[in-house]
């Protein structure tokens, strides 16, 4: 029998407006369901009462409805942060936490130990210290923990979301053995570009309301729901979207595969002709000069780092998590001093400045925005660069910012308050305020759902057209060839590539030692022949529409 | 402050089983409490000294004086301070110095510099072997050692909280401070108002962070089941070894040591 949630609705106080609404759905046993949905539409609430943690831990709120889950159920949920899932000093001692907890001999929590970490590859990392894995380690560590307690749902809340393409690889490998065990598998996340694969059964929820219900190829067919729930869905999908609106007889497919098997039946398969890469073409006004870090305690982060980062332009820094991106960053901008080298803006040496002094040409905003914000309202958060440079602004331009970016409803409202997307967001637009040249974004997308990814993409478009310089550390790799002039990559602390993404885009070379797969309208431009390598969707599709028109021709 | 984190070594240090190093700290503390002499002092620190080298923590070690320094220079100033409203407790050695300033009658001697050096030199071992436990020991091992000592779980599983923590919080405390300064915070070049101003602003998104923090763990504690009224079980156990036998008694040779050179070479401070 599956489990079923029964007419559940939901209010965090008597007063106070129902998060859930009426919600009826049902887990299928030993699948993997996905459950998706905008920023307050009650994703996190629904896990809450999965999980338990409403009433137990928050029992100040109206609960209604049923969940028929079986007698002594065991929920168990990953956290998008297993660092603040794990307890335990040893991978060992964080996977045994949970097992001593429910008072298991020590022989079972030993043998159960073993299953796990030999179902999901793990015994590798057994001895070593939490603190020294990577983001995909722990979080596959974290799912191991879960796991030994041999839960009946597995809840993963946004699992990937700040993990670089090795970390996602990992928690996609680990996910396609729990399936192959027969695990059930709740995954919160709104984003599917990393799951389509895996997920069997979509859950949309909009407004406190379950939108739909079903298989997710009946999902990845309804295009008007996936912009409705602001879902990101693979770029195979959208490529799907748009093929489909040129070949009704197109079969449905969201993966790379699919993508080739369907494709190949429209379009003939040839070599792409090679033409001249257009160079990133700027005045190099922000430069590293034999850069070098060595750390206090001898890794060297950087290594002999030449790199020239032209005006007016969006260039993209990519490679795996340690490759050395944020360390970069942190010397342009004066946070870190380079053991050896220089980097000039101007051509100016910018090392004896301070931070602060640097931030007037060049800023960087961070990937967690809780760093950042502390103002009392958003009104006073997106103007605080201004303030600190001492720059002029009025109120109608701050009204016009807010207005723009959908925030004008929350201008008086507490920052920490906001969802993650719009925080992330009001960090990125308090530097529009600032006098800088160079932007710098860490990591942008985090939390970020469709349409607030789309408004960042305007920003960028925005701050290009102001002739300032957007240097962006993304592993979200589709939209990084859509809004980038040009690129740097960086593995083990070297420099691999610099120069356009025409050049890159011809460079699998590249990609595969760094491990990192090129969007799939690059792919499959060069696949079929086009005319030029596509970097977006809506240029892929008017690609295919000249070819087949061609051919009817 | 990540010198206060534990190090990851496979030292004689680390390999002592948790109850012998608290043991060892507990006795340290009690002897550097009441040890006033300063050849014994010395004798102790040499000895604490060969523990450093043989365990490769010099580097930590010297981390841990640096960020000391201040703290043992004001200790010493105070006590040498002190002192120069005294007289010598012994004869002998050199005066620099004696007579009246504004009624007050000053001696400037040797005894100055002793009693400053003595105090200053038993906070720093008191302190050192506190450290030495701490980053010899992960939180896990704290926690197995307490529960061996019949400390109830909950209070076992705080204290090891505590200092799985203080690396999150030190992290996070480092990451605010370079996001503001990077909007235009002015943090390196200002005054001390300025510089207690700029704390106060980092405070309110720490103890966001640190509030977010706690209810995350909270949750945690939650997913994994974790109630203290219900009797665990526990994976891993630790046990005595040769080495803590070995330990202990280079431990109470180094106590006896220290209280013979205390009889024998004791001048009041």
């Amino acid at each position: 029998m599956n489990y079923r949630i029964q007419h559940i609705t939901y209010q965090y106080a008597p007063e106070q407006k129902e998060v859930l609404r009426d919600v009826s759905l049902e887990i299928q046993k030993s699948a993997v369901t996905a459950v998706v949905g905008p920023s307050g539409c009650g994703k996190t609430t629904l896990v809450d009462i999965l999980s338990g943690v409403i009433p137990k831990l928050e029992s100040n709120g109206v609960l209604q409805g049923e969940l028929e889950l079986g007698e002594d159920a065991l929920v168990s949920v990953v956290s998008q942060s297993p660092e603040n899932q794990l307890f335990g000093y040893g991978v060992e001692d964080a996977i045994a936490f949970g097992m001593e907890n429910m008072g298991l001999p020590a022989e079972e929590i030993s043998e159960r130990m073993e299953y796990v970490l030999d179902l999901l590859n793990l015994q590798y990392l057994r001895k070593r210290s939490v603190a020294a894995l990577s983001g995909g380690q722990r979080q596959a560590v974290c799912i191991a923990s879960v796991l030994a307690m041999r839960p009946d749902i597995l809840i993963m809340d946004e699992p990937v979301s700040s993990l670089d393409p090795n970390g996602k690889k990992m928690v996609q490998n680990v996910l396609n053995q729990l399936r192959a065990d027969g695990t059930t598998v709740l995954i919160v996340d709104n984003n599917l570009e990393w799951s389509a694969d895996i997920v069997d059964r979509v859950v949309g929820l909009y407004d406190g309301c379950v939108l739909f219900d079903g298989a997710k190829e009946e999902f990845f067919r309804d295009f008007d729901l996936q912009e409705k729930l602001g879902v990101t869905i693979p770029q195979e999908a959208e490529i799907y979207r748009a093929i489909a609106k040129l070949n009704s007889g197109v079969e449905m497919f969201y993966s790379m595969q699919g993508a080739i098997d369907a494709l190949d039946r429209i379009f003939t398969q040839k070599t792409f002709s090679v033409e001249a890469p257009k160079e990133v073409v700027g005045e190099a006004f922000l430069t590293t000069h034999q850069l070098n870090k060595v750390f206090a305690d001898g890794f060297q982060a950087l290594k002999e780092i030449n790199t020239a980062f032209p005006k007016g332009k969006v260039i993209a820094i990519m490679g795996q998590n340690g490759s050395g991106k944020t360390t970069l960053v942190k010397h342009l901008n004066g946070l870190y001093k380079p053991t050896s080298g220089d980097v000039r803006y101007n051509g100016q040496s910018i090392l004896k400045k301070t931070v602060a002094q640097i931030s007037r040409n060049i800023i960087l905003v961070f990937q967690h925005p809780e760093h950042m914000l502390f103002e009392q309202t958003v009104t006073q958060e997106i103007t605080f660069c201004a303030r600190m440079q001492k720059l002029e602004f009025t109120e109608e331009q701050v009204a016009e910012v807010l207005e723009k970016y959908g925030l004008k409803d929350d201008a008086e409202t507490f920052p920490i308050n906001l969802s993650m997307g719009k925080k992330h967001l009001l960090t990125i637009l308090s530097v529009l305020f600032s006098n800088a040249d160079v932007v710098i974004l860490d990591e942008p997308t985090l939390g970020m759902d469709l349409h607030i990814k789309a408004q960042l993409e305007e920003i960028i478009a925005y701050l290009k057209q102001q002739g300032k310089t957007v240097l962006m550390i993304s592993h979200e790799i589709p939209l990084v060839f859509k809004v980038a002039d040009g690129a740097v990559i960086l593995s083990g602390g070297k420099k691999v590539y610099e120069g356009s993404k025409e050049a890159l885009s011809r460079r699998e070379d590249i990609f595969d030692a760094i491990n990192i797969s090129l969007p799939p309208v690059v792919q499959l431009s060069k696949r079929y022949g086009f005319s030029k390598i596509c970097y977006n969707v809506a240029d892929f599709a008017q690609e295919a529409a000249r070819l087949l028109a061609l051919r009817e021709e | 402050m990540d010198y206060l984190q534990y190090v990851d070594k496979d030292s004689f240090l680390h390999r002592l089983d948790p109850r012998t190093k608290f043991f060892f700290f507990l006795a340290m503390a009690v002897l550097t409490s009441v040890i006033k002499s300063g050849v014994a002092l010395v004798f102790l620190f040499a000895f604490f000294l060969a523990i450093w080298i043989g365990c490769g923590i010099m580097p930590e070690m010297g981390k841990l004086f640096r960020q000391l320094k201040v703290l043992l220079i004001f200790i010493f100033l105070l006590w040498f301070v002190l002192g120069l409203f005294e007289q010598p407790p012994v004869e002998g050695g050199p005066i620099f110095y004696e007579g009246t300033v504004l009624n007050m009658k000053l001696c400037f001697d040797w005894y100055d510099f002793y009693k400053g050096l003595v105090y200053a030199l038993r906070i720093y071992l008191m302190i050192a072997s506190f450290f030495m436990v701490l980053i010899t020991t992960n939180f896990s091992e704290i926690i197995l050692g307490l529960c061996k000592w019949h400390m109830p779980y909950a209070v076992s599983f705080a204290v090891g909280l505590v200092f799985q923590i203080i690396p999150i919080i030190i992290t996070e405390l480092k990451a605010i401070m370079e996001a503001q300064s990077s909007r235009g915070l002015e943090i390196e070049e200002c005054g001390v108002a300025t510089k207690i101003k700029n704390y106060i602003i980092f405070s309110i998104p720490l103890l966001f962070r640190v509030i977010g923090k706690g209810h995350a763990i909270s949750l945690a504690m939650h997913f994994y089941k974790l109630n203290f009224g219900v009797k665990r079980t526990s994976y891993k156990t630790i046990k005595a070894s040769a080495y803590d036998a070995w330990f202990l008694l280079a431990t109470a040779f180094a106590i006896a040591g220290t209280i013979v050179l205390r009889i024998f070479f004791y001048i009041p401070v």
